[in-house]
């Protein structure tokens, strides 16, 4: 059913598609390149908006003129006036009611004219906001679209802020671009206008001074405009710099190289320092030069104006009028100066952005957004293939394969000779500078990859693994497009329907987030269930299951999620306990959490509490500190016994340690403290002994002396600090600390043998103790245990699909470089892809390589598979093999010659 | 048994005689307590040492594997400190030690012990004082056992 209408959604995105297409065809070519100044973009996009802000900005300028028109009206006329009562409306008023009808007319007039300012001010910013979204996404989509080479050519340090940072200014300025100059434009030509109208003389008078500043200003302006293109690259190189320095931090130390990359920076720096300064001089020196042109006129209109009225060509009254006009054709002049001095900014930034984002070879917006579907058939074909990816060893010269549907090669060569280029080529990853590569008489390089991406399985030499978890990353090869959106209702709906008209607003796609991303179809299986039972099986095939497993071990549990799966856990562990209780040789190795009894492999904080923080990352100082333990402890008296017990533990530390160098490597493994809080210690000790009341313990040091006292694990530092009536006195407590998580403990969960403790890892919660710290090897043979209940009871499965909520880390960093490539590789195994194009991937000559290779193989019979080694041995583990050197095919490997041989 | 007894039991290894007492305060705390239960293997022989060990009560045997197979060689008792010699010099264990009744042991890591040996030069210098003995000693034996030899 499900799958039914999953096909008919994708049936019908494709009919969509392809009359979009067709119907699109033409705006795309013209669309192929960005538009190269920032106004054509502005008018492209926004033509309709930009009306609507002149109209508002056009209709409240007799609002304004209005009001302050009437202020003069009511005084003159409403509070002086006389002639009452007057006719308005065909009403009559007396004086004041007439004041009144005035003043309600003038706070009308007020309410009106703010709210016009404060449609127009929030119709201004959406439009500016939508704009950057729309150039922001178009940057980000033509990142997508870049080819791979090109990527040898720029930075992510130098992307990154122009798509963030950069562009920000863009979109401030939009709301303004078409309305300011329309607006304070049409002022200015009124304003100069009416001097005309009362003299021409003074007319040339008053613009006399505008052709000088119309020619000097933009030579000036220009160049600022230059320097603030240099200012622009130079922060990029910063930026880049600075990225490089975070990539390569272990080089730089390795290396006493910071010397080095100080002085880089530092020089990068300076020039930016005088870039910025020879701009701040150009800018200030226009404002100069523009008020001191602007200042000259009034000379002439004294000067010509004064003569002719003395002359008596002009009336005094007239003169003065064109003064007062005068000054209000300052006000749009300066408005329409400092916006031409913003748009010269803004545009350069824009440009300087956009260059970036056109290289002439990038791939049709069509080839990441279409939807088609295709199934891929048919023998991989390299067509006299030759690439250059630009530098020596990245090149194919003339390449002609065929390999047959359904068949399995090897790719040999050395690295440098070709072998990483033709497999990304036959992925369709690379596009052939000439000849062809076609799958199924498809060229390649002209199919989008919702073909390319879904029939073939690539993985390449270096891969890379999201940040997420295990099942995220697995999964990653299904996720292409949207499945099956959520059942949204009410506010839900609502907010996504505003979202989505969003999207369309600034040619934003509208895939939804949210929606279920695994596509269960291609994958061949029914539902998540199966996809996960699909994985596991993978991750088993592969040799990964074991590492799953044992981060399924390390990861939490909530029990609320999987019920099941923790009902189990409890059966291992009352199985555990059973053995531990009959089985003497094990019975030793481990302590148990027993309510009634002292741990003493544990913590002191846990012995006490026995519970753990909800948080499981808070640390022990961070508990001594809590109202909750802080309350717990004075109710039952132990505060001051654990003040004394942290304050001998600290001076047995620095009596022990302070002697030792903070180097020697003792500290760090041993001590309770480390170097840097020695001497604050050595002071409580001090404190602590003193006699005296005012130098003794402050409330803050008895907090950090019970943290201290909490990590103590008996057993093991056999400090001697903790008596047996102490032990009994602690155990006595924790009756008092459950009744009160009882009543209102959010914060922590009491270890219960009957119920699963979600802060615990799966592993803490399977032993429910402590393995012996005083028994060598204590700590393995429960695992070898632990492990083997688990095969037992059949857990095994569970704990390792628990494996897959593993969080890998930033770009997987919590992996193994060799658990990254199996991650990568049951990823694309998972795609249930006809293509398989493997690069450098268990290529090892250890039999679990050996081993690996086989199962693929095994996985993969009927599908085209390409290995990419540089092993010679490897390859002849394969049918068909082809070997480059200096990017040209040297040897080509069938089976029958193999069998001729 | 506490930090304080375990500094009493080291005080009478010979090895550490002329030591004061923070150190061997310190040694006994960056040493690891394991107990052996009769039977259990403290280490075998032909493995890579990475500790000595320091008997604080109990006795375990010394064994060697010898062409008629494992021989009980010798015994090692309380106070003894044995599998020195794998944590000065890189040498795989020489014999195996197994558990004669329970036993509590002190072990002491290699990187630690060095650390310790860097950290205090003194300590070095008792510990070569030690094992210059323990070669005299030797030294001689082997000068009895020739001239005995040459004497039958």
């Amino acid at each position: 059913m499900e799958s039914h209408f999953n096909r008919l959604l994708a049936s019908r995105n494709f009919i969509v598609n392809m009359v979009g297409e067709r119907a699109q065809e033409k705006p795309f070519i013209a669309r192929q390149t960005m538009e190269k100044s920032l106004f054509k973009f502005i008018w492209r996009y926004s033509a309709p908006q930009q009306m609507v802000i002149l109209f508002i900005t056009v209709l409240s300028y007799p609002v304004s003129y209005i009001l302050l028109e009437l202020p003069k009206q009511i005084t003159n006329d409403a509070i002086q006036g006389s002639d009452f009562p007057r006719e308005f409306l065909g009403f009559e008023f007396d004086q004041i009611a007439y004041l009144v009808l005035l003043c309600i007319a003038f706070l009308g007039l007020v309410v009106v004219s703010n709210g016009l300012k404060l449609v127009l001010n929030i119709y201004k910013g959406r439009l500016g906001e939508r704009m950057l979204r729309r150039l922001r996404f178009e940057l980000f989509q033509r990142v997508l679209r870049f080819r791979l080479p090109h990527f040898k050519k720029v930075s992510s340090g130098e992307i990154i802020p122009m798509i963030t940072s950069e562009v920000e200014d863009v979109g401030g300025f939009i709301g303004e671009a078409i309305a300011l100059p329309a607006y304070q434009g049409g002022m200015l030509v009124v304003q100069i206008g009416f001097i005309f109208m009362q003299n021409p003389l003074l007319g040339i008078a008053a613009v006399s001074s505008y052709p000088l500043q119309a020619y000097i200003i933009p030579k000036l302006q220009r160049r600022v405009v230059l320097l603030s293109r240099e200012r622009v690259k130079n922060i990029r190189a910063v930026a880049d710099k600075v990225g490089e320095s975070i990539t390569g931090i272990p080089e730089i130390h390795a290396n006493d190289a910071s010397a080095w990359h100080s002085a880089d920076l530092s020089d990068r720096l300076y020039t930016n320092y005088q870039i910025r300064f020879q701009i701040f001089n150009w800018k200030y020196f226009i404002k100069f030069l523009n008020n001191f042109l602007n200042q000259l006129t009034p000379f002439f209109f004294y000067l010509i104006g004064g003569y002719l009225v003395i002359e008596g060509e002009l009336s005094i009254g007239a003169l003065l009028a064109v003064i007062a006009a005068y000054k209000d054709l300052a006000g749009p002049w300066k408005e329409l100066l400092a916006y031409y001095q913003m748009v010269a900014d803004v545009d350069v930034k824009y440009q300087t952005v956009v260059e970036n984002f056109d290289p002439p070879d990038i791939y049709p917006v069509s080839r990441i957004t279409s939807d088609e579907i295709e199934p891929l058939n048919g023998d991989i074909v390299f067509k006299d293939v030759s690439f250059s990816g630009g530098a020596a060893g990245q090149e194919l010269f003339d390449v002609s394969l065929k390999v047959s549907e359904g068949a399995a090669w090897a790719v040999v060569g050395q690295d440098g000779s070709g072998r990483s280029e033709l497999l990304q080529l036959a992925a369709g990853l690379l596009g052939p500078n000439s000849g062809r590569v076609e799958i199924g008489e498809q060229n390649l390089d002209k199919l989008p990859e919702s073909v390319l991406g879904r029939e073939i399985a690539y993985v390449g030499a270096s891969v890379h693994v999201w940040t997420g978890t295990v099942r995220d990353n697995l999964y990653y090869g299904l996720r292409h497009r949207p499945i099956r959106s959520p059942e949204r209702v009410g506010e839900a709906k609502s907010e996504y329907a505003k979202r989505l008209m969003e999207a369309r607003e600034t040619a934003n796609p509208e895939y939804d987030l949210e929606a279920v991303w695994e596509d269960l179809e291609a994958a061949g299986v029914a539902d998540q269930e199966e996809l996960d039972g699909r994985a596991l099986n993978v991750i088993q095939l592969i040799g990964l299951s074991n590492d799953v497993y044992r981060m399924g071990l390390q990861s939490r549990l909530d029990p609320k999620r999987d019920a099941d799966l923790a009902e189990r856990i409890l059966a291992v562990r009352h199985a555990l306990a059973d053995r531990v209780a009959q089985d003497s040789q094990v019975h030793g190795l481990v302590e148990l959490w027993n309510v009634d009894r002292f741990n003493h492999s544990a913590t002191l904080v846990e012995n006490i509490l026995f519970a753990a923080p909800a948080d499981p990352t808070r640390s022990f100082d961070d508990l001594a500190g809590d109202r909750q333990v802080v309350e717990f402890l004075e109710e039952t008296n132990l505060k001051p016994q654990l003040v004394s017990i942290g304050l001998r533990i600290a001076e047995t530390m620095v009596e022990l340690f302070s002697n030792v160098s903070g180097d020697s490597g003792l500290l760090g493994n041993y001590s309770f403290i480390t170097l840097d809080e020695l001497p604050e210690f050595e002071r409580i000790v001090r404190a602590g002994r003193s006699e005296n009341e005012k130098l003794g313990l402050k409330d803050a040091d008895r907090e950090r002396l019970i943290g201290l006292a909490f990590k103590l694990i008996p057993a093991r530092h056999r400090l001697g600090v903790l008596s047996k009536d102490m032990e009994e006195k602690i155990v006595k407590a924790r009756h008092v600390f459950r009744e009160r998580i009882e009543k209102n403990g959010k914060g922590f969960v009491t270890f219960d043998p009957n119920r699963y403790v979600p802060p615990m890892t799966i592993e803490g919660n399977l032993l429910f103790g402590r393995p012996r710290v005083d028994r060598r090897d204590a700590r393995e043979r429960i695992d070898r245990l632990i492990r083997s209940l688990v095969e037992e009871m059949d857990l095994r499965l569970p704990i390792t699909r628990a494996g897959l909520d593993f969080h890998v880390g930033v770009s997987g960093s919590r992996l193994s470089a060799g658990q990254r490539r199996r991650v990568a590789l049951a990823r694309a195994l998972l795609k249930n892809a006809s293509y398989f194009v493997l690069d450098e991937t268990l290529t090892g000559l250890s039999d679990e390589d050996r081993e690996a290779r086989k199962i693929i193989r095994e996985q993969l019979r009927g599908r085209t598979l390409l290995f990419g080694t540089s092993n010679m041995a490897v390859a002849e583990e394969f049918p068909h093999s082809v070997v480059l050197t200096q990017g040209r095919i040297v040897e080509a490997r069938e089976e029958e010659l193999a069998a001729a041989n | 048994m506490t930090l304080e007894t375990e500094v009493e039991a080291l005080r009478r290894v010979p090895l550490f005689r002329g030591i004061d007492e923070t150190k061997l305060r310190l040694l006994a705390f960056i040493s690891q307590r394991a107990r052996y239960a009769d039977g259990e293997h403290l280490c075998n022989q032909g493995e890579e040492g990475d500790c000595a060990f320091i008997i604080l009560d109990g006795e375990a045997d010394v064994r060697v594997n010898t062409p008629e197979g494992e021989k009980v060689v010798a015994k090692v008792g309380q106070y003894a400190i044995v599998g020195e010699i794998a944590i000065l010099c890189d040498v795989p264990r020489t014999a195996t030690l197994v558990a004669n009744g329970d036993m509590e042991v002190l072990t002491v890591s290699k990187d630690d012990f060095l650390n310790l040996l860097k950290e205090f030069p003194e300590v070095s210098l008792e510990v070569m004082r030690t094992l210059a003995q323990r070669l005299e000693r030797t030294t001689q034996d082997l000068a009895a056992l020739k001239a005995g030899n040459s004497a039958a």
